[in-house]
């Protein structure tokens, strides 16, 4: 089995990766899921077993740890418990009674969450970032994919009140699943029309559903 | 007519019959597409199982989750990549045992133990869910808001790498949910003169975001060309006398070891998977073959990882804390119709609870009927192409949200949330509790609130169960800080040579952690 590294490898003390971005390799996303997933909770010989088993398959880039995407999440964290320590305050209360009120509840959880994400942004300052060897690394051509996919959704769900099911749901089929991969008139055109005929079937005329 | 013959009854409707086979048509094909969970196919289903009766919707649903459990074996098998998280330990075994020319002796012998692991777990949900569920009668909102602070440190515990990070997911979820009406003084909050917002946000469109299409958005960004093509040539079927004898010790261990990780909140089967597979490894007399194609192997992992079913079902019915993530999924659509799971289910409407195990059995018995005769139309189907599939995920999301509400407001959240999802999912924030925090948020706060006014804080501590559970949340989210200083204090006495003593000292360890969060 060849790898740059295994999840096993150059773990620091805290569990984390060492500092600084590097590849990783691994062979399945049945290795990675395995390790996430019950990492903590099975022998490593086990875990070897899961390598050792997928270790004949095609390889797969896996994501890299990054200490700036850390602290912009700590940060987005403490902003948020921020945000909601300030709005639970200017809840409008009928009867003022004090004490524990519908404005309690939100404000205690804004506040034990500050403290939790500033703790996550020491974290993420001063030690070596989260390894991310339980996730494939994205590609270029996903990015591509995946900002189609939102806008094709928005534009979607944009149109689908004022323009009607029946006339947004084809094109709205066929430009997906040319986007997605698929070529050839019976896949990009065939396949749309029969996807759209049975959802109307299935929801407007079967579940009553008014599309 | 008893409660339990009347839960049975409504069985015979014959539109349920339709839902079931549906069910098990969209289950068996959920789990041999590889990337398409458990969770993601219920989350999918319940916007359209919404319009239906609780029985008929609890048929498509149930029967979903088994199907997918016999399906996502296939893939496992003949591709080594398994159909859903659960199936991960099939692949050490399924898979060798598939190139030496043994895939249908592994597909059958699966099929066979899975069935066995199913109907033992649910035999466990009928005796043991009605006392765990008249036990929790007993409590008070004391015990009730430690209830949920359990299930939810559980989760967090299990579905994350970093606490912190976890925690403030849980944290999120029990925000959002805090969105809508005060559930004691019924004052709004956060609603911003937006009328939609007056009932919270919709927590079915939260869950297909989170499940469904963040799920759908990460494949995309992820996926790859794969060159694995499907082992096709499949031997002979049929196990003879002398494996079924072989099967039999594995098989009794990993029941019993799927039955109490299931029983745990928010532990599945793929952790059962794994732990009943290594047990069986240092229990076998023949070690050696483990992850070469042993049929002890594959038979530990199958059972342990299904026997989990029944012991989830046990844990959201009678405490109404998912037992796993599907489980979390299904009492989203279960509060919809207007049940509540937990332990006035059964005083309620103890003929459900017979229908549901009804289902499952019946569900079982369908699923090991189709797996026996339909694996070599499955194998052709392995090779469909991925654009179909992410085309059908994206439109079925959207429709199926919007079937919920009739509203488009209802599709903006689904997609918020999906966005939401796929980014905390590539930065290491679990989904799962932001949605067990959206569930069981009112829960948690109108019964800390009404034990606070009615007793004060130091009811918490005083009451033995409350405290009791506390203390367990505490000690979830500390066992494995606490286990990986520890590790980290062996590897660097071991100079760094991580585990040079060794796997099953590791493993010793890992396992030990196991026990004390069980």
């Amino acid at each position: 089995m060849s790898r740059s590294h295994t999840p096993h490898d150059e773990k620091s003390p805290s569990g984390n990766t060492p500092d600084g971005d590097f590849p990783r390799t691994a062979e399945t996303t049945a290795e990675t899921t395995a390790e996430h997933a019950a990492g903590p909770l099975v022998g490593a010989g086990t875990l070897e077993a899961v390598d050792a088993a997928q270790a004949e398959d095609g390889h797969a880039e896996l994501a890299r740890s990054s200490k700036r995407m850390e602290i912009v999440c700590a940060s987005i964290a403490v902003a948020f418990c921020t945000v909601l320590i300030l709005a639970a305050r200017a809840i409008e209360v009928r009867n003022e009674t004090g004490g524990v009120d519908p404005r309690w509840w939100p404000e205690v959880l804004g506040t034990f969450g500050l403290v939790l994400a500033a703790l996550l942004l020491v974290v993420a300052i001063v030690r070596p970032p989260f390894d991310r060897d339980d996730m494939e690394a994205a590609t270029r051509e996903g990015w591509v994919r995946l900002a189609a996919a939102v806008a094709l959704a928005v534009a979607f769900i944009f149109l689908w009140p004022v323009v009607g099911f029946l006339f947004i749901t084809p094109p709205f089929l066929v430009v997906a699943t040319y986007v997605f991969g698929g070529r050839g008139t019976k896949t990009v055109l065939l396949f749309p029309a029969l996807m759209t005929a049975f959802l109307y079937l299935l929801f407007d005329t079967l579940l009553k559903v008014p599309l | 007519m008893s409660a339990f013959a009347e839960g049975l009854s409504a069985l015979l409707d014959p539109t349920v019959a339709i839902c079931l086979v549906l069910g098990l048509a969209v289950g068996t094909l959920v789990g041999a597409f590889p990337g398409i969970t458990g969770s993601m196919a219920v989350a999918l289903a319940s916007g359209f199982t919404l319009t239906l009766e609780p029985v008929q919707g609890l048929a498509v649903l149930l029967t979903i989750y088994v199907g997918a459990n016999y399906g996502d074996r296939i893939p496992s098998i003949l591709v080594n990549t398994p159909g859903t998280p659960a199936a991960i330990a099939t692949t050490l075994d399924g898979y060798p045992m598939a190139k030496q020319g043994k895939a249908g002796l592994a597909l059958v012998s699966s099929s066979m133990v899975t069935t066995g692991g199913i109907l033992i777990s649910i035999v466990l949900f009928l005796f043991a869910a009605r006392p765990v569920a008249q036990l929790a009668l007993k409590f008070g909102p004391a015990e009730m808001f430690a209830l949920v602070v359990f299930g939810l440190t559980i989760m967090i515990s299990i579905s994350s790498k970093s606490v912190l990070k976890g925690i403030l997911t849980g944290i999120a979820g029990l925000a959002i949910a805090t969105i809508g009406r005060d559930p004691i003084t019924g004052d709004s909050r956060f609603v911003y003169g937006i009328n939609d917002l007056n009932s919270g946000l919709s927590f079915i469109a939260v869950i297909i975001g989170l499940f469904g299409i963040a799920e759908l958005f990460d494949q995309l960004l992820t996926h790859q060309q794969s060159k694995i093509k499907p082992i096709s040539a499949l031997g002979r079927w049929w196990p003879t006398k002398a494996e079924y004898k072989e099967m039999g010790k594995p098989f009794a261990v990993s029941s019993v070891i799927g039955m109490i990780v299931g029983v745990v909140p928010a532990a599945g089967g793929d952790i059962a998977g794994l732990i009943g597979w290594d047990r069986a490894k240092r229990m076998s007399k023949h070690p050696e073959k483990f992850g070469k194609g042993s049929l002890e192997g594959l038979t530990a992992a199958d059972t342990a990882s299904s026997a989990t079913l029944g012991g989830s079902l046990t844990t959201t019915m009678a405490l109404g804390i998912p037992g796993d993530s599907v489980m979390a999924v299904m009492i989203g659509s279960m509060i919809i119709w207007g049940l509540q799971p937990g332990p006035s289910l059964f005083t309620r409407q103890p003929e459900l609870v017979a229908s549901i195990a009804g289902i499952m059995v019946i569900a079982t018995v369908l699923s090991l009927g189709i797996s026996l005769v339909r694996t070599r139309g499955m194998v052709r189907l392995l090779d469909l192409p991925n654009h179909y599939l992410w085309v059908g995920i994206l439109i079925f999301c959207i429709i199926g949200t919007y079937t919920t509400s009739n509203n488009v407001y209802t599709v903006w959240v689904m997609l918020g949330s999906g966005v939401a999802g796929v980014i905390m999912k590539r930065t290491g924030f679990p989904p799962g509790p932001v949605v067990l925090g959206l569930l069981l948020g009112p829960l948690a706060e109108a019964n800390l609130r009404r034990a606070l006014l009615i007793d004060g804080p130091s009811i918490l501590l005083t009451q033995p169960i409350a405290a009791g559970l506390l203390a367990l949340a505490v000690f979830s989210l500390g066992a494995p800080l606490v286990g990986r200083a520890r590790k980290a204090r062996k590897d660097r006495g071991a100079g760094g040579g991580g585990s040079s003593d060794g796997g099953h000292a590791v493993a010793d360890e890992a396992l030990d952690e196991v026990a004390q969060r069980s």
